[in-house]
């Protein structure tokens, strides 16, 4: 395998494929009103993805594009884009699995454009460090497996790759910059069935406020959206049915405080 | 001045900033988006070099250790496995758990029976194991620990910056370097006492803009992740070095990696049909439910590995970094260049790069990042 | 390494400076674009219509019943115009509205405490389903009448 010349049959080509895409990509540079759409065209194979494309065109066609990515392999969360529309990362998108003729590429919504893709991802994580979670839980892969001696427990990285697809796709965040956000009640969900060090029982009051928890309109397109099975708007629920059931109790119950 | 926002380059702004050194550094695109975030997130106990390269893995047990402490809550830490699947490696072993024990890497022989109930998916063929410390790192979050505490410390981190030439009063004297802000086409320059090139493989690149060569060949692997949490434990085959020879648990996916060849260009990077099949024969040689994943992506990385141009495969270079001094090397002043490495040991080629630095600067100040610990990454962003 | 140089760029890091790049949020377009989006983007967006369709007909229904105190000529005038065809279809329309508001509400409360979140999308299906069933013969009932 290991070979002194350079390999060929290049899964993800983006030259001498003999097939051409045009991607539609959304420019801005800082001082301009507003963004524009520049074309390019692009050959694809059929492994090669959105980004593979883009940075194609940067190293050939137009050095001045600039885009956010890091480890191609959908873990890190930075190659967040809307293509055609959707959210999705841009890293594992295949070209190919694309419907129409043109792929169209903008920037994820409801953050702030620094230039052409690139967000800043800073009102992300004012919204997304209110929680505070660990970026490690226990591994629930694999039950039949012992842990060896020297480790106290499996334990894995949370699902969350911070990468705000979620809230480009909801609704309220479009409208309503208060609203915590799916990241954020996801993170706290996840402190509640898993608090580590973290204080799951002022999390659990910040969740219950009307610009969190109760802020959801069940669009669901968050979901709908996530790469990596955090699932937001089913935290969101079970964040609910905890502070619903937590009143009941209240109200019910012996008249002690919780 | 830092050119590079890789691993080295955030490692190292973060020593010079606690050593009171006012940095700025500069990247053409996100921080990591080079080779330091491509790689499958292997937390090295430095097991592999443990036969080949004592030097290599010395280093890695060490940083490996100190990573644990300034780096809290950033790692999966399951440890690793290395598995004998034929007679020639279980015969291998014994030897590769002397050299572990001789590099101070801690190591505990396993049985047969032992790795399966460690790792139910392993081939129920294997002969024997060995367990040490290897675990998983986020590539691109724990580098930005580097950076979040840099930057509170001061360092001015300026990435889609992309370094287009070297300010040079004489052709033996760098004085800072010429960018352009990539957010708004604006073309500036930076002077600095002393520009570092962290580059990694597109040191090079930006070494002859300086008017000095160095030896660093890019050395391109294949990776590829599939959907599925197979092991929880790095698995690794106990053999000499080979492709497709290691399957990193990360989150729900399971990177296998890795191969190796040489290119020039860093920006051009194929991912090849037989490599891909190739990581999939070699990891489910090991996890046989590995050839039933489905893909999650495949991509390449390269490799910064310091050696003449003429190496055949890159396997045959030296994984271990250098500090090339440009004054005394090249007749270059104000020029430096931190080459080599892997993701592992950053701090460490952060703290030679930075006392190279200081020395050059007259700056009496030692080391800090041992003991200290870093920022959460999310603080880059605050 | 100092800085020496004139003219320093701001790479991202405009918050020191006191600039902020404003955020782009979508805004009410982030409520009605439904491409790229799928059916929960959908519902609430017709329930949204619907909620203020409501609305709207509320105050029509007050207005129209309000002709009762004025007299039978003006109550008799209204009702021919109601059993035209084109204000029977109107009927449908509110029904439509009436049956996509409750039940689409319906899910909402029922998953938004919690209960049924894995089936959620049908849930919304099945009383997607019964509510068209159920407007088929409003609609049908409707038509006789005129």
């Amino acid at each position: 395998m290991s070979s002194p010349v350079e390999p060929a049959n290049d899964t993800h080509a983006t030259s001498g494929t003999g097939r051409s895409v045009r991607f539609r990509v959304s420019r801005f540079k800082r001082g301009d009103r507003k963004p524009h759409y520049q074309d390019y065209a692009v050959e694809v194979a059929p492994g090669t993805t959105v980004l593979d494309a883009l940075t194609a065109i940067r190293r050939d066609q137009d050095p001045t594009l600039i885009l956010r990515h890091s480890c191609y392999h959908a873990s890190c969360g930075t190659c967040g884009m809307r293509v055609n529309d959707t959210e999705v990362l841009a890293c594992v998108t295949e070209v190919a699995g694309l419907d129409g003729g043109t792929v169209k590429v903008d920037p994820i919504a409801n953050q702030r454009l620094v230039a052409d893709l690139v967000t800043d991802m800073v009102d992300f994580y004012d919204k997304f460090t209110a929680v505070d979670q660990p970026l490690v839980r226990d591994s629930d892969a694999i039950p039949a497996a012992t842990v060896p001696p020297g480790v106290p427990g499996f334990t894995r990285f949370e699902n969350c790759i911070e990468c705000g697809l979620c809230l480009s796709a909801c609704p309220i965040v479009a409208t309503d910059p208060r609203y915590l956000g799916p990241a954020g009640l996801a993170a706290a969900q996840r402190v509640l069935e898993e608090p580590r060090e973290a204080d799951a029982f002022s999390v659990l009051r910040l969740t219950d406020d009307p610009q969190a928890a109760w802020r959801c309109h069940l669009a669901f397109e968050c979901t709908a959206v996530c790469p990596s099975n955090v699932d937001p708007a089913g935290a969101i629920m079970f964040l609910r049915r905890r502070l619903a059931s937590d009143r009941v109790k209240s109200i019910f119950g012996s008249g002690r405080r919780p | 001045m830092i050119v590079g926002g890789g691993g080295t380059g955030g490692a190292l702004a973060h020593d010079l900033a606690l050593r009171g050194l006012r940095i700025t550094l500069v990247e053409r695109g996100e921080i990591t988006s080079g080779t330091t975030g491509r790689h499958h997130g292997l937390l090295h106990s430095g097991a592999r070099y443990a036969v080949k390269d004592r030097e290599s893995a010395v280093e890695c047990i060490e940083e490996n250790r100190i990573l644990r402490t300034i780096a809290p809550g950033s790692f999966e830490l399951n440890d690793g496995l290395f598995v004998a699947l034929t007679d020639e490696e279980a015969d291998y072993e014994k030897l590769f758990f002397e050299s572990c024990e001789a590099s101070q890497i801690p190591a505990r022989r396993v049985s047969r029976a032992e790795a399966l109930r460690l790792e139910p998916n392993l081939n129920p063929d294997l002969r024997c194991a060995v367990q040490v410390p290897d675990g998983t790192m986020d590539a691109m979050r724990l580098p930005l620990r580097f950076f979040a505490t840099a930057r509170r410390n001061g360092a001015d981190i300026r990435p889609f910056t992309e370094v287009v030439g070297m300010s040079m009063t004489t052709p033996k004297r760098v004085d800072g370097v010429q960018v352009v802000d990539r957010a708004s086409g604006r073309r500036y320059d930076i002077g600095a006492d002393l520009v570092v090139n962290a580059a990694g493989p597109w040191g090079e690149k930006i070494a002859r803009m300086g008017g000095v060569d160095v030896p660093i060949q890019p050395s391109p692997g294949i990776l590829v992740a599939v959907r599925g949490r197979f092991a929880n434990m790095v698995i690794n085959r106990l053999h000499a070095s080979g492709d497709g020879d290691i399957v990193v648990p990360q989150r729900e996916l399971s990177v296998i990696g890795t191969s190796s060849w040489v290119t020039d260009d860093p920006d051009h990077l194929a991912v090849p049909a037989d490599h891909v099949e190739a990581m999939f024969r070699e990891g489910s040689a090991m996890i046989p439910s590995l050839r039933g994943a489905t893909m999650r992506a495949s991509w390449s990385a390269a490799r910064p590995l310091i050696g003449e141009r003429g190496a055949s495969t890159g396997r045959e270079l030296s994984r271990t970094f250098k500090c090339f001094d440009h004054e005394a090397e090249d007749g270059v002043s104000g020029f430096i260049t931190i080459a080599g490495g892997k993701a592992t040991t950053l701090r460490a080629m952060a703290e030679a790069t930075a006392d190279m630095v200081c020395r050059k600067l007259g700056v009496d100040r030692p080391c800090a990042t041992r003991n200290t610990e870093l920022l959460p990454h999310t603080a880059y962003y605050a | 390494m100092s800085e020496r140089a004139t003219g320093a760029g701001p790479g991202l890091d405009l918050r020191a400076r006191g600039e902020r790049i404003s955020p782009r949020r979508r805004g009410a377009w982030g409520w009605v674009d439904v491409r790229g989006r799928r059916l929960g983007q959908w519902a609430f967006i017709l329930n949204r219509l619907t909620g203020l369709g409501l609305l709207v007909y509320l105050f029509l229904h007050l207005g129209v019943l309000s002709m009762l105190a004025v007299g039978p000529g003006a109550w008799d005038g209204f009702v021919s115009t109601a059993l035209t065809p084109a204000f029977l279809a109107l009927d449908v329309v509110l029904i439509f509205g009436l049956l996509f508001h409750g039940l689409n509400g319906l899910r909402i409360t029922l998953v938004g405490l919690g209960l049924v979140v894995n089936r959620q999308q049908a849930l919304f299906v099945a009383l997607m389903v019964f509510g068209a069933i159920a407007l088929l013969i409003a609609g049908l009932r409707i038509f006789a009448v005129g």
